[in-house]
Parts: C-alpha cells; sequence; structure tokens
C-alpha cells in the first residue's frame, strides 16, 4: 500500500471536503434502528433451528416460559437451577425465585424473595448465592440452602437506582465477589432516573464513592419531574436531585459504595472493597487461572450527562484498581470530547477534580449499548476454546440509551482476553442481527447468562425474553424467557 | 474528474443510504495474512465497539460498502461526523496501515 498516491495535498484536500460534506450530519440524520424496538409479539416462538453456532455445536431449548430469568448455575450433581428476577425495568414487579428443573421439564420452587430483582446466582458447598438487587428494599447478597432456608449474608447495598446488586461468584479464597452498580448513568441524579422509576420513590438518593473525591463543581440545571410546576433544579455530581455542589468539595467514601467489586467471606464478616469505578459491574467470572473478569454496562446517551460511544468494556479486576466511571471510559478520559459527545448534545465535563487513580485499558471492548452481562470461561478441551470468555449479550435498550444504527448484542460472544479479539458464538440466523421478535425466527430474545455446567461441556444460555422499547422506554413480556444448552457433538 | 465522481459514490454510500446489515459472523475469518491479522487487533481495541463486527451498530455497517483504503484511512485519522479522530497516539501509522487492509478484508463479509 502506498500512502503517497492519495496523500497528495490538493487532490486530498478536495476530497476531504466532499467526504465531509457528505458524512458530517448523516447520524443526525438516520433513523434510531435498536433492536428492542419493535412491536411485542403475542406470542413467543422458540427453535433452536434459528440461532447459528460455528460447526459442530448444537443447540436446544431446555426450558420456555420463565418469568424474566437471569441466571443459572449447577449443584454437585450437574442439576440445573434458574433464578427469575421479580422485576424488569419498564416497572414490572413479579416474585423472585430460586427454581430447580427437573427431568421431565417439571419445575421445584426453592426458595423466593421479596426484594427483587434477583439477578446473580452462584453455587458452592450445598449453598446458593443470591444477588439481590433490592428495588424497593435495597440490595442484599443472600444465601440459601438446598431445602430453600434464605438468611442475609450482606445487606443495606446501594441498590435504589438505575442499577443493582449483581452476580456473586464464590472465589477459591473462600470470599464471595459481587458487583454493586452506580445509582446513575454518569453521577449526576436527573429526570431519566424519574422515568426509570426511582427518583420518585427516592429523591434523596445518589452515587456514593468507595474513597474520598474532590468534585469540581460541575452543576447541571434540569426541569424537576418531582413537582407539578414547571420549575427547574441544579444537581451536581455525587448529590441527591436538586443539591448544587461547589468547586473543591470533598465527598467521604464509604462502604457500602457503588460502582465497585466488593467482598464478603464465605461464612459472613466485614465488606471489603476490591476495585471500583465501575458503572455497572454485571458479570463476574474466574478465569482457569484465577484471575477475576468483570463484565461492566457503560454509559448511555442519556439524563444530564450523556456519554457518547462507550462500549461495555470486560476488564481484568486488579485488586485496588480505580476503572475510571465516572470521568473516563475504558481509559480515555472523558474530556476527549469528540469520542464522547452526541449530536446535538453537550460534551460530558469533568466531575472530579483529581482521578482517584490511572484507570487500565480493559482486556476486551465490546458493542456500544451491548448490555454485555453475564460471562464464563471455557475450560474443558472438549467443547473447545478453553481460556476464551463466552459473553451473553442482553442488545440495545435504544432510543432510551442513546440512538444506535443496527441492533446491537442479542447474542453470545467470544472473547479472546489476551488479544481482546471479540467473535459471535451463537447467534440469530438472518440477513439482520436483532432479537428473534424483530428479525422474525424463534432464536434469542435477550442472553442475560452464559454459565458452563460443571463437567463444562455445556454451554447454558439465559434468555431473559421479549423487552421492546419505545421512547417512553422498556415494555417487557412476562413469561416469555428461555434458557439454552450449547453442546459440542460428540463432546459427551 | 473521474476520481472525484468515485469519491462521491464511495462517501455516499458510506454515510447517507440507508442502512443494510450483514448475516453476523459466526467464527474467525480464516485465512487472514499478518497485516490483516495485526489490524484485526486494532480493529478489536478502537473500531469494535461501534461497528461490532464490521455490521451496524452504533455506527453504520462497514462491511457492505465499498470504502477504498484512502478513505478508510482518511476517516479514521480525522473522524466525520458522529465519528471521533484517532490520532498516532491512538494508531500508529503501521498500525493503521494494517488496519486498512483489515477493514477491506471485512468488506468480503456478508
Amino acid at each position: 500500500m502506498k500512502r503517497t498516491h492519495y496523500l497528495q495535498p490538493g487532490r486530498t484536500f478536495t476530497q476531504a471536503l466532499l467526504a465531509s460534506v457528505l458524512l458530517t450530519g448523516c447520524f443526525s440524520l438516520l433513523p434510531s434502528n435498536g433492536g428492542g424496538q419493535t412491536r411485542p409479539p403475542t406470542v413467543r416462538t422458540v427453535r433452536a433451528a434459528d440461532i447459528a453456532v460455528p460447526s459442530g455445536y448444537r443447540v436446544e431449548a431446555v426450558a420456555t416460559g420463565l418469568d424474566f430469568p437471569t441466571a443459572v448455575a449447577f449443584d454437585e450433581g450437574g442439576r440445573v437451577y434458574v433464578l427469575e428476577a421479580g422485576y424488569s425495568y419498564g416497572e414490572v414487579f413479579t416474585v423472585p425465585r430460586l427454581l430447580r428443573l427437573e427431568q421431565g421439564g417439571r419445575r421445584t420452587e426453592i426458595a423466593r424473595g421479596q426484594n427483587p430483582p434477583w439477578n446473580g446466582l452462584d453455587y458452592a458447598n450445598g449453598t446458593f448465592y443470591v444477588a439481590e438487587g433490592g428495588e424497593i428494599g435495597g440490595g442484599r447478597i443472600v444465601k440459601i440452602t438446598l431445602d430453600g432456608r434464605v438468611t442475609p449474608l450482606v445487606e443495606n447495598l446501594p441498590s435504589l437506582g438505575d442499577h443493582h446488586t449483581d452476580r456473586p461468584v464464590v472465589g477459591r479464597d473462600g470470599y464471595v465477589y459481587f458487583g454493586q452498580g452506580t445509582a446513575t448513568n454518569s453521577g449526576v441524579v436527573g429526570p431519566d432516573n424519574a422515568e426509570y422509576g426511582w427518583l420518585k420513590r427516592f429523591p434523596q438518593f445518589h452515587d456514593i464513592p468507595c474513597q474520598d473525591i474532590t468534585l469540581t463543581g460541575q452543576n447541571y440545571r434540569t426541569a424537576n419531574p418531582l413537582t407539578p410546576a414547571a420549575d427547574t433544579v441544579v444537581t451536581g455530581a455525587y448529590q441527591p436531585f436538586g443539591t448544587p455542589s461547589r468547586p473543591g468539595q470533598v465527598v467521604r467514601g464509604q462502604l457500602p459504595c457503588g460502582g465497585a467489586v466488593l467482598r464478603v467471606p464465605q461464612q459472613g464478616g466485614p465488606l471489603e472493597l476490591v476495585a471500583w469505578g465501575f458503572r455497572n459491574p454485571f458479570g463476574l467470572a474466574f478465569s482457569p487461572d484465577g484471575s477475576l473478569y468483570v463484565t461492566e454496562n457503560s454509559y448511555d446517551v442519556r439524563g444530564s450527562r450523556p456519554v457518547f460511544g462507550a462500549g461495555d468494556p470486560l476488564w481484568k479486576v486488579t485488586p485496588g484498581t480505580w476503572y475510571g466511571w465516572p470521568d473516563y471510559h475504558a481509559g480515555r478520559p472523558l474530556s476527549e470530547a469528540d469520542h464522547f459527545t452526541a449530536p446535538g448534545q453537550p460534551a460530558p465535563a469533568q466531575l472530579l477534580a483529581q482521578p482517584p487513580g490511572t484507570p487500565p485499558k480493559p482486556a476486551a471492548l465490546l458493542g456500544v449499548h451491548s448490555s454485555s452481562n453475564g460471562l464464563d470461561f471455557a475450560r474443558n478441551p472438549a467443547f473447545g476454546d478453553v481460556g476464551e470468555a463466552f459473553v451473553a449479550q442482553f442488545g440495545d435498550l435504544a432510543p432510551v440509551v442513546g440512538k444506535v444504527l443496527g441492533p446491537v448484542g442479542y447474542k453470545v460472544v467470544r472473547v479472546n482476553v489476551t488479544t481482546g479479539r471479540v467473535e459471535d458464538f451463537a447467534v440469530n440466523r438472518g440477513p439482520q442481527n436483532g432479537p428473534a421478535s424483530k428479525i422474525g425466527g424463534g432464536g434469542f430474545e435477550r442472553p442475560v447468562d452464559a454459565r458452563f455446567n460443571p463437567a463444562g461441556d455445556a454451554l447454558y444460555v439465559v434468555d431473559f425474553g421479549v423487552m421492546t422499547t419505545t421512547e417512553d422506554g422498556q415494555l417487557p413480556q412476562r413469561q416469555t424467557g428461555v434458557l439454552w444448552r450449547i453442546t459440542r457433538e460428540g463432546a459427551r | 474528474m473521474k476520481r472525484l465522481i468515485l469519491v462521491l459514490v464511495a462517501a455516499g454510500l458510506t454515510g447517507c443510504l440507508p442502512v443494510r446489515r450483514d448475516t453476523p459472523l459466526v467464527g474467525d475469518l480464516p485465512g487472514l495474512t499478518p497485516a490483516q491479522a495485526r489490524g484485526q487487533v486494532v480493529y478489536m481495541a478502537n473500531c469494535q465497539q461501534c461497528h461490532p463486527g464490521g455490521s451496524a451498530g452504533l455506527g453504520p455497517a462497514l462491511n457492505d460498502k465499498p470504502l477504498p483504503g484512502f478513505l478508510i484511512r482518511f476517516q479514521v485519522r480525522h473522524g466525520l461526523g458522529a465519528m471521533p479522530a484517532f490520532g498516532p497516539k491512538d494508531i500508529s501509522e503501521a498500525d493503521l496501515d494494517a488496519l486498512v487492509e483489515y477493514v477491506v478484508r471485512l468488506q468480503g463479509v456478508r
């Protein structure tokens, strides 16, 4: 390739000018085409043959009709357990449940909760560990015995906002690690949080840092959805809605905090901070070499401080590290505004006077708005790709989180955590990407968890079910969840 | 003049025509050259998040448009519309060469 051919000054300028004229502004002109932007189907079709997997692999539906399922786990005997959330964005409340799938299709309810969503599950030594999101009552990690007794391991986690208490995983060191999401999109409570439902319930709730931070004093004036009058309020970072911040203001760090990976001994004990500076660390998993990885749901283009172009990082977690929220994305400062400013939107101003550290680069960068969630690592050569991460992508919630030109996610991707290479592993067939309800067929709607069975020869994919989206928010459809299983032919 | 018409057509195909998405990939692209393999790593770190697998996402699809290498290079370096610029600190000249080869390789994927 000889670059000098197309770097001749006069010609290059003309070409650049023409291209610029034609290309600039097209993003604004094109309509959003997110995967969820469709009419909900009256009945969900389930057809495994509509999911494409690499040659030699086979997909089957293990269970259908689940009510907002969010996680899967296995006991020592390989029996399969599914968690039903009891809640969905769009503000549909049901009953959180832990179910065991029996032979012949029967389901046994092991336990039920009262503080949804239940959105993360692990099992170790006769005990289930459940992340209780706590949309109303605050987050908890609860232990559940095989006979259904529920006891809290951690309570009063800051889960009343946008993001909840996320998936627990039991480490070889005897600790239960889990993610704790932030209250907001990017550090400032705004009218978008009223649309999500919680601001009117908890008007004093806001983000909590894990260590002391000093603010720049950046404030935002917005309409006030808490009053019928057409008044406005001014809100600062890490403050309740309607409370401004001031330059140099110190916000004290505390535990529990938001946007963090935390841990607690399996038998109970003091809560410990592992790492922080995540927006919503939803999926956690240990790689075969014992390293902890986490998927982060990154910024949306919404609220007082919208952030554009922020893919979902897959992080290798180094204890004691700050990962960048709310002023960095994937190691790049948001002050590089041209990377993070949506057309027609304000640039995200810096909130922290001094960053608490230097954020690292992620192991991989997944699609913007892909909602990359539950993950697991392959460890059995019979399945293949040992050491690679399999990540369930829930799919975009456009347009409320920001505009996309094509559906993002709705599949399971395979990630080489050494090179950052991302490939589709299981994805709906057809000329377009997207959920089955949009593109036709009976494949994936919204994969939310991916986990191997104890033998490592089968990958189970939890499909939350149909959730369509509109300008006004999400429209989840009950009892459309599916549990899929992917095996490699000849592996058993 | 012919060159300018080509630029017009290429730019139009890239930007403002209706978005056409492609069959998602399953598995790695076969037969990557060493330069394309290097370009793939650069792509994953910088481009994948907006153009997953070369198909449409936040941005338009790249794998269904006959965008010539010099325009790919120009757009990466300068950014256009909603796409940001990636300077030499983000992507070195050698890596940009490799990236262009990889993106051109993606154009054949349907």
